[in-house]
């Protein structure tokens, strides 16, 4: 044991004085369907637990859009066993930090902690799962925080909404055409059995991906997640137990044709009565089957224009094009393609539009890749006395030529170098490395993918960047939107 | 045997373990130790002194520069520093700006810099290339005339857009309000950047970027043998003055609430910023009890009093939160959040209370152990970036801390009890001694005046300075109208003015109009007769784009748009008040009716005006603004309502030269809602020939 452990020191002082260019990692399924992927390192006593929920703001009904968000910050309410407020708390109290995300796609829960309370976020997290509590006056409270986030980062910010415009009018059938801060009338309608609902049909096993990251002894961590994760109840038998857990006899039985008293409520799957154990059976069987969104393969209706009176000071353009689905192979060379056009001082939009033609103030282009299709972006907030249809000409200009000629092999290998340091410094948080792993496996079903970033890069040719900048540049389907400052 | 089976089968689906009681909280496993790397320095023969964190876990190393200087006093010129810091990269002596950024570029890395700092993040691998041309910027930047003239149009836009970032606004308030006659209270705005000239950035950059007392960090995947021999490379050679290191005193205690507000028109919410000076810097040794007593308060994370009352119990805001600043120079404090309108007033009522309550009671015993372990975990926390290392040495360095301050951080940080943090409350802080800025809708201004000491809000731009309030006149509206018209005629008294007047038969003006949103220049041509007519013609390559004539009697107006139109009764009433040569005058002299009203005098800073507000009708006035001194009109703001919008226009004169024995502007700028004209008076001719065709 002794040996070991000394040899054990030797290789890690070898291997961090080579510096990391990867990233180990274990994963595996629980019986219940969790997924689980563990990276370990040491180089700082701190541990982050995570939970991805692929659950976004795509999943919501027409009529009840700005859920999975709102939904976000219901779930730091409590549980069974954490009071109401506590759960903050609990993580701060510990020296830990916390917090969360909701995307069009998925919902990120994350603690970071000092590495000897890994038990404590595992289990803070697996109550998150099993039985959140959410009480009226924790709805009426968040529903307000909702409210004010969105005022602050929305309403009051100059043209922050124009990703909801662009998508508006991109998507118009699918649910991308709202994003995910949803909308306020349809959270004040609301009813307490929605959001039930929403638990119910989408913070279950199966639709969980549980990514931990940092100084953590990997037997022990398993062990603590069997312990509290693995005991999460499988299939429909999980939403037996918080209908147990939450409705009363009458609802109940009416529901499920037996007396909740037949349950064991501080040991559920351990009751003594021989039909309930049979409907937990029953239940466990029955998987809870996730509605998922299809791709959106449409086009832009031609060329859809619109003008935004907003509270701002310069006018500003933006434009967008559908691409496709991030998993598509194409995205490497988009975003190939975006850092030619915008990555850096050098690159060609900065220098056309703010250093040599001076219309801009700023300008841009990015991919907004998402699960079921994206948006390739173009943006100029024009200069002070600079027209719109001015920035545009030159904006298209800038498309056109890249529509026209092979990039330069200068400028791929510049793009090639800064992707490397980009890799590179996605390593450099715990934090960070379990986020990318969690993601790699949800989206694109291999976890692998956070170490393969560079290869797919290096995939990319010269001639791909020409072809998918005619295929999903089109100068007759596209959005362009106008943005002049409201009168006074 | 089935049976057994079968709960086999459900205890192992289920994974139900009879031992887990989920009511109990995990305990802590034992806590890792927390191992501080030491960090090595090293003075450079010309003034650099280096601070080394080797740290090989991924392949990148950073170089961080910061210059030895003190940024003193700006004044008139404020903004000086800043705009020199962001035209370091516009290129040196051997590189051009493109030659730069295709250099930084091509190997990946980033390079910035600003006017004390310059930052290089590389793959180790490339780090050679990047010292070589960070080491061009600090010695040979050369501040090419055009990108000095981009970057200065750059700012120009950007600070006409802080109208439209209520948070920006409520920076500029706050440090204006907290740091009168010191550098953290001096803002650029529109007249401070004008007043820098090129020879400014250049001798700023001569004066300051010196290695003496610079500090070179250095993090990453680097060696001492690599990080000696790349500095002696790249920075060896550099040279300059001890740089200038002035100092201030802290700023005055205030005296009571002091409300501040600022207008933006349209806002849903309110920017709140609750602030005052502290008179602690860093390297105080009662810094960190200061911020323990910040944490309890509103520092980071959901748990503090800011966030559990404003927000998980109000629901006012989405954040609020107390910002806790120590510099070399001086220290305050800043709450902060975003509130919607209706519960604004809650809102402030909320933050003094609190602020108030740490004065007047001990923390909890709860809450100093929450923020204690807060504080010890993001401390362990921030080990996890290789800067933070680094920057325990620069700070141990450059503010004097005990060599042991980071070593003894969370002994110390234990040791503090609830009884030493209400002693510093009290020494510290002052009850109701708080500067309240707001920036929101005028709606809410009403239910503020509650929170200020005297009642009386001040109002600021957007810029932080007073919105000065109009002194009274020392003349009267009357006396100003033949004061004026005086001036342009240049004559004595009324009666000479009035003849001399007389003497005006037709004058002809001719004018160029340029905008940066028309392609082209536009004429225009106006014509005075002293038979009652006045007409106005703009054109473009031939075609007429609007004009309009006014006979004394009748008159129309005419557009490429809408075509003729005759003038409404309230419009040829209009035409004939300004159909006057010097339609003062006739105020002066009593010959119209039309009603004004000297509302005083108005400063801008440079100058003084007298402000007349002429009202026409109630759907038209005009305010002009009078110098003071010459009592040339150099600014006039027509407010008209047509069908229920308000429009407005803003004319600016200079260069009044006699014509005839009458001062005439000869350059005006005209704005209104989407355009900006500047218009050059190319030619007035008096009892020319009258050329009225066309009209």
């Amino acid at each position: 044991m002794r040996k070991g452990f000394i040899f054990f020191l030797f290789v890690l002082g070898a291997f961090t004085a080579m510096s990391q260019t990867k990233i180990n990692y274990i994963e595996y399924d629980l019986p219940n369907g969790i997924h689980v992927i563990l990276h370990e390192e040491h180089s700082t006593p701190i541990v982050a637990v995570s939970v991805l929920y692929h659950v976004g703001s795509k999943n919501e009904n027409t009529d009840k859009t700005g859920f999975a968000h709102f939904f976000e910050h219901l779930l730091f309410e409590g549980s069974q066993n954490i009071d109401r407020g506590d759960y903050a708390k609990l993580v701060e109290k510990n020296g830990g930090a916390l917090n969360a995300n909701t995307s069009q796609d998925r919902t990120f829960y994350y603690e970071i902690l000092p590495s000897n309370q890994l038990e404590l976020g595992i289990w803070l997290e697996s109550e998150r799962m099993l039985h959140a509590k959410v009480e009226n006056v924790g709805i009426e409270t968040q529903r307000s925080v909702v409210k004010e986030e969105k005022r602050q980062r929305v309403d009051n910010q100059p043209y922050a909404g124009f990703i909801t415009e662009m998508f508006k009018r991109a998507f118009p059938s699918h649910p991308y055409n709202w994003v995910p801060i949803g909308s306020m009338e349809h959270l004040d309608a609301a009813q307490e059995q929605d959001y039930v609902q929403f638990y119910q049909d989408f913070y279950v096993p199966t639709n969980a991906t549980i990514s931990i990251a940092g100084d953590i002894p990997i037997e022990q961590t398993k062990k603590w997640i069997m312990t509290y994760f693995g005991s999460i109840p499988k299939g429909q038998a999980l939403n037996l137990y918080r209908d147990c857990m939450a409705m009363d006899d009458a609802k109940f039985t009416a529901k499920y044709g037996m007396s909740k008293e037949m349950f064991n409520p501080k040991d559920y799957g351990n009751t003594k009565d021989k039909n309930a154990l049979a409907l937990i059976k029953k239940y466990s069987e029955t998987p809870i089957n996730i509605r998922r969104t299809q791709k959106d393969n449409t086009k832009i209706n031609g060329v859809i224009t619109d003008t935004i009176f907003d509270n701002i000071q310069l006018s500003a353009i933006f434009m967008g094009y559908k691409i496709p689905d991030q998993k598509n192979a194409d995205s490497y060379a988009l975003e190939f393609m975006n850092e030619v056009l915008s990555g850096g001082n050098s690159s060609r939009i900065n220098k056309e539009l703010v250093e040599r033609k001076r219309l801009a103030n700023y300008a841009g282009s990015f991919n907004y890749g998402l699960e079921d299709g994206g948006l390739n972006i173009f943006l100029a907030l024009a200069n002070d006395g600079i027209s719109l249809p001015e920035v545009q000409k030159e904006l298209d200009e800038q498309i056109r030529l890249m529509k026209d000629q092979l990039i330069s092999a200068e400028e791929y290998e510049t793009v090639l170098n800064k992707f490397e340091k980009q890799v590179v410094e996605s390593y450099s948080t715990v934090a960070g490395i379990a986020e990318n792993l969690a993601d790699n496996h949800v989206y694109f079903g291999n976890a692998a993918r956070t170490n393969q970033m560079l290869e797919m890069y290096r995939k990319v040719t010269r001639e791909d960047i020409l072809r998918v900048a005619n295929t999903y540049l089109t100068d007759n389907a596209r959005v362009i939107l106008y943005y002049l400052p409201k009168e006074k | 045997m089935k049976k057994l089976i079968y709960l086999a089968f459900i205890s192992l689906s289920l994974q139900v373990s009879a031992q887990l009681d989920r009511s109990v909280m995990p305990k802590p496993a034992a806590a890792a130790t927390i191992q501080l790397k030491e960090s090595e320095v090293f003075t450079m023969d010309n003034g650099i002194i280096v601070i080394l964190s080797e740290n090989h876990k991924l392949p990148k190393v950073s170089f961080d520069l910061t210059l030895g200087y003190t940024p003193g006093m700006e004044g008139a010129k404020a903004g000086l520093g800043e705009l020199t810091g962001s035209l370091i990269m516009s290129g040196t002596k051997n590189r051009s700006k493109d030659v730069l950024d295709k250099e930084i570029d091509f190997i990946g890395a980033s390079l910035t810099a600003n006017s004390t700092n310059l930052y290089l993040s590389t793959l180790t691998k490339h780090m050679e290339k990047g010292l070589e041309v960070m080491s061009d910027l600090t010695s040979n930047a050369n501040f090419p005339t055009s990108e000095f003239e981009r970057v200065v149009k750059q700012y120009q836009s950007s600070l006409l857009s802080v109208k439209s970032e209520g948070e920006a606004m409520a920076n500029n308030a706050t440090v204006k309000v907290n740091f009168p006659n010191h550098p953290y209270g001096e803002v650029m705005t529109v007249n401070t950047l004008s007043a820098i000239s090129l020879e400014d950035v250049k001798n700023y950059y001569a004066a300051n970027f010196t290695p003496q007392g610079a500090y070179m960090v250095i993090v990453g995947d680097i060696t001492r043998a690599q990080a000696e021999q790349m500095m002696e490379k790249h920075f060896g050679s550099w040279t300059g003055k001890v740089p200038s290191k002035p100092s201030f005193a802290d700023p005055k205690k205030l005296d009571g609430n002091q409300v501040y507000f600022v207008n933006k028109p349209g806002s849903v919410q309110s920017v709140i910023h609750v602030s005052f000076p502290l008179a602690m810097r860093m390297g105080n040794p009662n810094n960190l009890k200061m911020s323990v007593l910040n944490d309890v308060f509103g520092g980071n994370g959901f748990g503090t009093r800011l966030m559990q009352n404003l927000r998980e119990d109000k629901a006012y805001t989405y954040g609020c939160y107390s910002g806790l600043n120590f510099q070399n120079e001086g220290g305050w404090v800043s709450i902060t959040g975003n509130f919607r309108n209706a519960v604004t007033d809650s809102a402030i009522t909320e933050i003094v209370n609190e602020l108030n309550r740490l004065l007047a009671e001990k923390v909890s015993d709860d809450e100093l152990a929450l923020t204690k372990a807060t504080k010890t975990g993001s401390f362990a926390r921030s080990l996890e970036r290789p800067q933070t290392i680094a920057r325990f040495a620069y700070n141990i360095q450059r503010y004097g801390l005990p060599k042991d301050y980071y070593k003894n951080y969370l002994t110390n940080l234990n040791a503090i009890s609830s009884s030493d943090l209400l002693e510093l409350a009290q020494s510290y802080l002052k009850e109701n001694n708080y500067n309240i800025v707001v920036v929101g809708n005028e709606e809410v201004l009403e239910k503020l005046k509650k929170f200020d000491s005297d009642g009386k809000i001040i109002q600021l731009d957007e810029f932080g300075d007073v919105k000065q309030a109009m002194v009274p006149a020392d003349i009267s509206a009357k006396d100003l109208a033949l004061k004026y018209t005086l001036a342009v005629t240049q004559t004595k008294d009324l009666k000479s003015a009035m003849k001399k007047i007389a003497k005006v038969k037709s004058m002809t003006q001719n004018s160029t109009l340029k905008s940066d949103k028309i392609p082209f220049p536009l004429s225009n041509t106006e014509i005075y007769t002293n038979k009652g007519i006045r007409a106005e013609k703009m054109e473009f390559g031939g075609n007429v784009a609007q004009k309009s004539y006014f006979d004394g009697k009748t008159g129309y107006t005419f557009n490429m748009q809408t075509g003729e139109q005759k003038m409404t009764d309230e419009e040829l009433k209009m035409a004939a008040f300004e159909q006057a040569l010097f339609p003062e005058a006739n105020l002066a002299n009593n010959t119209s009716a039309v009603k004004m009203e000297l509302l005083g005098i108005e400063s801008d800073g440079a100058n003084k005006y007298y402000v007349l507000k002429i009202t026409q009708n109630e759907n038209a006035q005009s305010i002009n603004y009078y110098n003071v001194k010459t009592f040339m009109k150099e600014k006039v703001t027509k407010i008209q309502t047509v069908a229920g919008e308000t429009e407005s226009a803003t004319s600016q004169f200079d260069q009044f030269l006699d014509e005839g024995g009458f001062l005439f502007p000869r350059h005006l700028i005209v704005s209104t809602a989407p355009i900006t004209f500047d218009i050059n008076i190319d030619k007035i001719e008096i009892n020319g020939v009258v050329d009225l065709k066309g009209f």
